[in-house]
């Protein structure tokens, strides 16, 4: 406000009884909403981890000590990193093809992408189950055209989630990609190839440096999203791969034990802001423009 | 031109129904800085593409050294290129830029290095190797680039508009560069630019576009005093041009009426007239006599406006048919002193110095 008075030199400032809102005063509303319907839950989820049964650090010391439970924090990991790498060897091709391809047909792939974000996420992951089960599709047609004897394993499993979750975290891969890929001007690739880069060349030594940003903002949000994932894993998962949100489910409804929920809860939280921290400090906003 | 260097053969390309190049035929000598002017969509950018390998022509050959090279993909024609918008690799240093063609060829390091220094002290960007694209202004950005292009040795370095970001004082800055780069290394620049004072400027030959053709090749003096089409007339230098009507005609010679009030002959023709027919006359303004005094062999017109350009003055005048005729004439020339909007005035022209365009 100090700005208008300035810019009003001259003339004797008179408050008048219309002010104009600064723009805390206009998030105010949001920001109320949040705290009330996000800030304070999650705050008391966390309190009763160090509250409940006794109050002290116990609850943590049972979860990151106990092997169980570090299998599981492992398992996370290990099918969210899965999911991010086999995300980005899919989505890459895409996003690049997508940013090639004349207007109409990417309108077209653009419309199967959206229209995929926008169905049931039960009905889609009820849906691989048809087909990746032992008398499902796949297995009925891979064992019709002789390539195996027996049908594969390839649901209630690692290979089962891997593929489950990779197809619903496909378009937060794409999408970021297809941006910093398209922002690229194709005549930076017309100097390199007569640079003498053959297309390979091109790839390695311009296209995908360019496509960092886009890389790491999408692989960041997938891996972050794959985190705290809990349908996917829940129904092609199986008892051996159970991952960090269903533990956390099954601690509060089925052993009803806010403490070591709330624990494994705030674990999750910390990852999850660490890796948000790691993004701004390497490509914060100002560095997403392929710079 | 004892060998050709580069050819350029029968040359089309056609975007379905649409005629981009119709039939492009070229020598170009080793050495040379050849310029294609014209127009946006004349063709000549087009024309430029197809040498990259970037587009494929209809029809037509290009060879070098007598060597077909549309067969060849553009990674593997070893021409230099500099484009109209920057291109240099943004996550490279201005070092690495230059480096670039010279790793995917696979060269040792110490002839790289070599090369990267001799390259940067070329375009006199010494000391600026480690700097990102970012960080430079448009004009460094195309020194770099020019840099990046010659670091292989090319035979033929492409310019597509290099210099149509920069603002014009910049741009004559750069343009003297190019000069100096081109007589230091004797690289053949083929060079497209819609700017005829740049084209004018740079080159050995300059090839005029129209319509996917060139109307015609040669030195800028030869274009200046020779034009063979109306619109090179119109694109090299500054022109105006009277309606007349053709007396006679032959041997690329003419005589004409203008204005029902005077004749000229032996004015040098271009295209096809005869006795009777109606045609086009070209005057340059700086070629012009302008006479306070009545004179029978003057064209008699009408000051409309005086025009203060610096060194020169601008004398802008109708003739009694209401066609625009403009008269340059030096600072301080007797003609002008004491002229008024509204004056009458005779003017005068060198036969040799005009051209008639027919049909």
């Amino acid at each position: 406000m100090v700005s208008h008075t300035e810019t009003d030199s001259g003339r004797a400032y008179a408050p008048t009884r219309v002010r104009r809102l600064t723009d805390f005063e206009l998030t105010l509303p949001a920001l109320v909403l949040l705290v009330l319907f996000f800030v304070v839950p999650v705050v008391i989820l966390l309190m009763r981890s160090v509250t409940e049964p006794v109050p002290g650090l116990g609850n943590y010391v049972e979860l990151l000590g106990s092997s169980t439970y570090l299998r599981i924090f492992t398992n996370t990991f290990l099918v969210s990193g899965l999911v991010t790498v086999v995300s980005l060897l899919i989505g890459f091709p895409v996003a690049w093809a997508l940013a090639v391809m004349p207007g109409r047909a990417a309108s077209i792939v653009f419309a199967i992408l959206l229209l995929s974000m926008w169905t049931n996420l039960l009905a889609r992951t009820y849906a691989w189950m048809v087909l990746l089960q032992r008398t499902g599709v796949i297995n009925k047609v891979l064992i019709g055209l002789g390539l195996i004897d027996k049908p594969l394993p390839l649901v209630n499993n690692l290979t089962g989630v891997t593929i489950g979750m990779t197809y619903i975290m496909l378009p937060f891969i794409i999408l970021p990609l297809y941006g910093v890929i398209k922002k690229i001007d194709p005549a930076i690739l017309q100097a390199a190839a007569l640079c003498g880069a053959n297309r390979w060349q091109s790839l390695v030594r311009v296209l995908l440096p360019l496509a960092v940003p886009g890389m790491a903002a999408g692989a960041l949000m997938v891996f972050v999203m794959s985190l705290g994932y809990f349908v996917t894993p829940a129904l092609l998962g199986g008892t051996a791969n159970m991952m960090l949100a269903e533990l956390i489910a099954q601690f509060v409804q089925s052993l009803v034990n806010w403490g070591m929920g709330g624990a494994a809860a705030l674990v999750l939280l910390v990852v999850t802001l660490a890796l948000y921290a790691v993004q701004l400090r390497f490509f914060g906003t100002d560095r997403m423009g392929g710079r | 031109m004892s060998k050709p260097f580069l050819q350029i053969r029968g040359i089309r390309k056609e975007y379905g129904p649409v005629t981009a190049v119709q039939d492009v035929n070229l020598d170009v000598a080793q050495g040379e800085f050849l310029t294609f002017l014209g127009p946006s969509g004349s063709g000549k950018s087009t024309t430029l593409y197809i040498l990259a390998g970037f587009e494929d022509p209809t029809g037509g050959d290009i060879l070098l050294n007598g060597e077909s090279l549309l067969s060849t993909p553009s990674h593997k024609r070893n021409i230099g290129m500099v484009f109209q918008r920057y291109t240099l690799f943004p996550h490279l240093s201005v070092g690495e830029n230059i480096a670039f063609p010279l790793k995917v060829r696979r060269l040792p390091k110490a002839e790289i290095d070599a090369k990267v220094r001799q390259m940067l002290k070329l375009v006199r960007l010494e000391g600026f190797e480690d700097r990102k694209p970012a960080q430079m202004s448009g004009g460094q950005q195309q020194r770099v680039a020019l840099a990046r292009a010659l670091a292989y040795d090319p035979p033929v370095l492409l310019m597509d508009e290099p210099l149509s970001a920069l603002d014009k004082k910049l741009r004559e800055e750069i343009q003297h560069e190019i000069r100096r780069i081109h007589q230091q290394t004797e690289v053949t620049i083929l060079y497209v630019t819609h700017d005829q004072e740049e084209a004018l400027r740079l080159s050995d030959r300059i090839a005029v576009f129209s319509k996917g053709v060139i109307d015609q090749i040669g030195t800028g003096p030869e274009l200046y005093a020779n034009p063979a089409t109306r619109f090179v007339a119109e694109f090299i230098g500054d022109s105006d041009f009277l309606p007349c009507n053709v007396v006679s005609a032959g041997n690329g010679r003419a005589e004409i009426a203008i204005c029902e009030t005077m004749t000229v002959a032996d004015i040098p023709l271009h295209g096809t007239a005869s006795s009777g027919s109606k045609a086009a006359l070209m005057l340059r303004p700086e070629r012009l006599l302008l006479s306070k005094r009545q004179s029978e062999s003057g064209l008699p017109v009408t000051v409309s406006d005086i025009t203060f350009l610096g060194n020169n003055v601008h004398v802008a005048t109708k003739t009694s048919k209401g066609n625009n005729l403009s008269v340059r004439l030096p600072f301080g020339h007797e003609a002008i002193s004491g002229l008024n909007r509204g004056d009458a005035v005779w003017l005068k022209f060198d036969a040799e110095s005009a051209h008639v365009f027919g049909q």
